[in-house]
């Protein structure tokens, strides 16, 4: 039961740690199995819950307002980098 | 002089015109300047003036001449034009007709230059062949430019409304002495960061002013680099060495952003795309569950349930008629257990477990959409319909709106031809039995 937990926990967190292409990429693999179809409700309902929380990472990512805008600069003690100030 | 040698003003300028034209000094120069008030006509015909710091000079160049030149000309550009002197005759105006026209630096720089792209493309360095794709989603763009130029601002501005990724810029020197080691310095360095892709370029300006592009230091440097790279150098009309070596060509450095960065909006139409054929699928997974559900209902129905259960009773009835009373008490006993089957094929339990079910889509159904939740809906819908129908044919509904069921012996009576004279027969009705006994038994 724990195991079963610890489990679940785990591939949640993936969700969340996802690049937008690797969700992409498992949300197209979701829906190929729901179209090859095959299941019953359950399961068919379990994988397109799991469809709706991937496509809400995709959103979510695209919607992401901030973005990082840095430069780089060699220095004597090496590389160092810094946020460029938008005007 | 007498009035009446006057010449009209066609003469004259006829007259000028032979002079233009036989005068060696004006006829297949060469004349340096720069183009301005470039005009494009429709009949294919450039019309321009040639200027320098003090003087201008109307120029025409016609379509077949201007067929014949390997640049498209602009304004601004310094070049030098081929030609002869001639006279507008109607304008009384003179011009330059220029027949054939070279950039200006066209000498040993534009030499070097082709001597260099020949070596390049020794090399394959301009293959199709060597040049990578570029990410679909990069997390991290590198820009090579200028820090101050318009080339980032352009980028920033074009990649505000794009897929977001983060921005790093290697701040290089774009023109002028040290240039090309600078932006091919600036690649190594992006290089060493992790990106993606690399946007190399700068805004538009002379052909001088690009000149770092066509420099060997930064094709060697594009093609060494780890991450695609996609130049932006000028405007689309600009094409440098660093354009040809580079993965991708972007005309511009907004339009470079644009080819690095998906589209916002079409990404999310073709997530919904995705979610609109993964729901399709699950409505028909869900319709085909109604189907076998109706099945399941049929089955259920209190109609057959009653029905097997009387053909029991019939054939206890029948058994127990013919033997003795100890025989019938234990059919009897046996009578209580089909009705206790009864009761677990009731109306009450069949409600109670499409209830139960109903539950359990409703849990389930919190997260999806509210068109699936619309689906659901119709569904409780119908299966309400179907609870009413076993509720319409529930005995004891009967029983409720004023109907009374006959027994006797525990078995209702449907045929007066059942009971006789002076029996005991036992009245059931909504709320209680009533035991009476029979006075007459009238035949219909």
């Amino acid at each position: 039961m724990k195991e079963n937990t610890d489990k679940k926990e785990k591939e949640e967190k993936k969700v969340c740690e996802m690049t937008f292409e690797e969700s992409l990429k498992a949300l197209e693999e979701l829906v190929d199995m729901l179209e090859n179809g095959n299941l019953d409700l359950d399961k068919s309902l379990e994988i397109y819950e799991k469809a709706v929380e991937i496509r809400d990472r995709c959103r979510a990512i695209l919607e992401k307002s901030e973005r990082r805008v840095r430069k780089i600069m060699e220095t004597s003690e090496g590389i160092r980098k810094e946020d460029i100030v938008k005007e | 002089m007498a009035v009446t040698s006057a010449i009209s003003v066609s003469d004259l300028n006829e007259r000028a015109k032979a002079v233009l034209g036989s005068d060696r000094s004006l006829n297949d120069v060469w004349v340096s300047g720069e183009i301005s008030n470039l005009t494009k006509h429709t009949s294919g015909h450039y019309y321009f003036t040639l200027k320098d710091q003090r003087s201008e000079v109307r120029c025409t160049l016609f379509r077949g001449a201007r067929n014949s030149l390997s640049f498209e000309p602009a304004e601004s550009m310094k070049v030098t034009a081929f030609g002869s002197v001639d006279m507008y005759v109607v304008k009384g105006s003179y011009q330059f007709n220029v027949s054939t026209m070279r950039r200006s630096g066209t000498g040993e720089m534009y030499l070097a230059l082709e001597e260099l792209k020949k070596k390049l493309n020794a090399e394959g360095l301009f293959e199709t062949s060597r040049k990578r794709g570029l990410p679909g989603y990069p997390r991290i763009i590198g820009v090579v430019t200028s820090p101050t130029g318009v080339a980032i601002h352009d980028i920033l501005k074009a990649a505000s409304k794009r897929f977001p990724a983060d921005i790093l810029l290697a701040p290089v020197l774009v023109q002028g002495e040290g240039a090309a080691a600078s932006i091919a310095k600036g690649i190594e360095l992006i290089n060493t960061q992790n990106v993606d892709v690399v946007i190399v370029g700068r805004g538009g300006g002379s052909s001088e002013d690009l000149w770092a592009f066509n420099e060997e230091i930064v094709a060697r440097a594009i093609m060494s680099s780890k991450a695609p790279v996609i130049s932006a150098v000028g405007h689309e009309v600009d094409v440098t060495i660093a354009d040809l070596v580079a993965d991708v060509r972007a005309p511009t450095p907004s339009a470079a952003a644009e080819i690095a960065l998906p589209d916002i909006s079409s990404e999310m139409r073709n997530l919904e795309n995705k979610m609109i054929r993964a729901y399709g699928s699950l409505s028909s997974c869900i319709s085909a569950m109604r189907s076998s559900f109706s099945i399941l209902d049929s089955k259920l129905s209190v109609k057959r349930a009653k029905e097997k259960v009387d053909v029991n009773i019939n054939a206890v009835n029948e058994l127990s008629r013919r033997s003795s009373f100890s025989v019938r008490s234990s059919l009897n006993g046996k009578n209580g257990v089909f009705l206790i089957i009864d009761a677990k094929l009731s109306p009450k339990r069949a409600e109670g477990s499409v209830n139960q079910y109903m539950m359990n889509l409703d849990d389930l159904s919190v997260t999806a959409d509210s068109s699936l939740l619309r689906n659901i809906s119709d569904k409780r819908k119908d299966m309400n319909s179907a609870e009413q129908r076993m509720n319409s044919i529930d005995p004891m509904k009967v029983l409720e709106r004023g109907y009374s069921c006959v027994e006797a012996d525990g078995r209702a009576l449907v045929s007066a031809s059942q009971i006789s004279e002076n029996s005991n027969i036992e009245i059931r009705m909504r709320d209680g039995k009533v035991k009476a006994k029979v006075n007459e038994v009238i035949m219909k």
